[in-house]
């Protein structure tokens, strides 16, 4: 493996699977399986949007004052550490092109460190409205919306964030493993595409937040 | 690199101007200029911190045909929702509003 690492590019590395002819048919065929998969994962987001678009226009009051009832500030301030770890996660893959292997671990670190962050900030959040009794179905003991529609804009607020947060800890464990793999030298100008997709499906999980943060929190 | 600490830059601002904008009650273009915001900030993201603006046709195609479906879908919905009869909907139809809160709204705490 390490003694393959000299090797040029089209001697058959170590990263080049054996049926496709040479790295530049592999990385356009891998490139185009992210953005196949990406789309599917649009599509998965869009569902939940399409609920939260029909229960708002039958709900328009509840909607209003429930998304009132958020923390607009730890909505923001998440939205910033999503973003700027989105910039993070593009930073290292510019590292790696250019083969600062250090400096592309230590720029997945601090990715993965936003990703806590955010998970930290969203705990409390829900700490919050699981005390206040928001959560969907039979949990719901919430008063303080009395429209009609506020429990179904609750679940609807706990199905998208939960599926996005979900997403924020698969993302930050694909990071993980990338940086482990960067620090044993497995990438650089040579072999970089792992760190792009893996990138990729980072900031996918920014964009759905990008839109989540005000339809929830703002209006 | 220069050019990604723009794109964050433009992303950081679009992030203020959508929470004030947001704080002001602009009746029913509340929801359009978040909507805008939010597309302009997901496209910056989608074409240069994803790289879609180089990459190559088929991964464009891919993409933008999954947002279409997504708005197909949504339309095709919503569209549906919007003209039935509304004996057909849950309340017969979308509540309206009663003008007065519902809810002690700058009080979310008050409850035990």
């Amino acid at each position: 493996m390490s003694s393959s690492e000299a090797h040029q590019e089209h001697e058959h590395p170590w990263y080049l699977a054996h049926h496709f002819d040479n790295i530049k048919v592999q990385n356009y065929a891998v490139r185009m399986g992210m953005w196949l998969f990406l789309g599917t994962e649009v599509l998965l987001f869009a569902g939940l949007f399409l609920g939260y678009t029909v229960y708002r226009y039958f709900y328009p009051q509840a909607f209003e004052e429930c998304s009132q009832l958020l923390s607009v500030g730890m909505g923001a301030f998440n939205t910033v550490v999503l973003i700027g770890s989105s910039f993070l996660v593009v930073w290292a893959y510019h590292s790696i092109k250019h083969d600062q292997v250090k400096k592309c671990a230590w720029l997945l670190f601090l990715t993965i460190v936003c990703a806590g962050i955010f998970l930290v900030v969203k705990y409390f959040e829900y700490m919050h409205k699981i005390h206040e009794g928001q959560l969907p179905g039979k949990m719901y003991t919430f008063e303080g919306v009395t429209a009609p529609g506020a429990n179904m804009y609750f679940s609807i607020y706990f199905l998208m964030t939960g599926l996005h947060a979900l997403h924020v800890i698969i993302g930050a464990t694909i990071l993980a493993v990338l940086m482990v793999r960067v620090m044993k030298g497995k990438y650089g100008s040579h072999h970089n595409v792992p760190i792009e997709l893996g990138g990729l499906y980072w900031h996918l999980v920014d964009l759905v937040w990008i839109f989540l943060f005000p339809l929830l929190y703002l209006i | 690199m220069k050019g990604y600490i723009l794109v964050l830059v433009a992303l950081l601002i679009g992030t203020v101007v959508t929470v004030v904008t947001g704080k002001m009650d602009l009746g029913s273009f509340n929801l359009a200029i978040a909507l805008i915001i939010a597309t302009t900030k997901a496209t910056l993201v989608v074409l240069y911190f994803m790289h879609l603006k180089d990459s190559t046709g088929v991964n464009r195609l891919v993409f933008v045909v999954s947002i279409i479906f997504a708005l197909v879908l949504i339309a095709g919905v919503f569209g549906d929702i919007m003209t039935r009869n509304p004996v057909s909907l849950p309340h017969g139809g979308p509540v309206p509003r009663t003008g007065t809160p519902s809810s002690a709204m700058h009080l979310p705490a008050a409850h035990h």
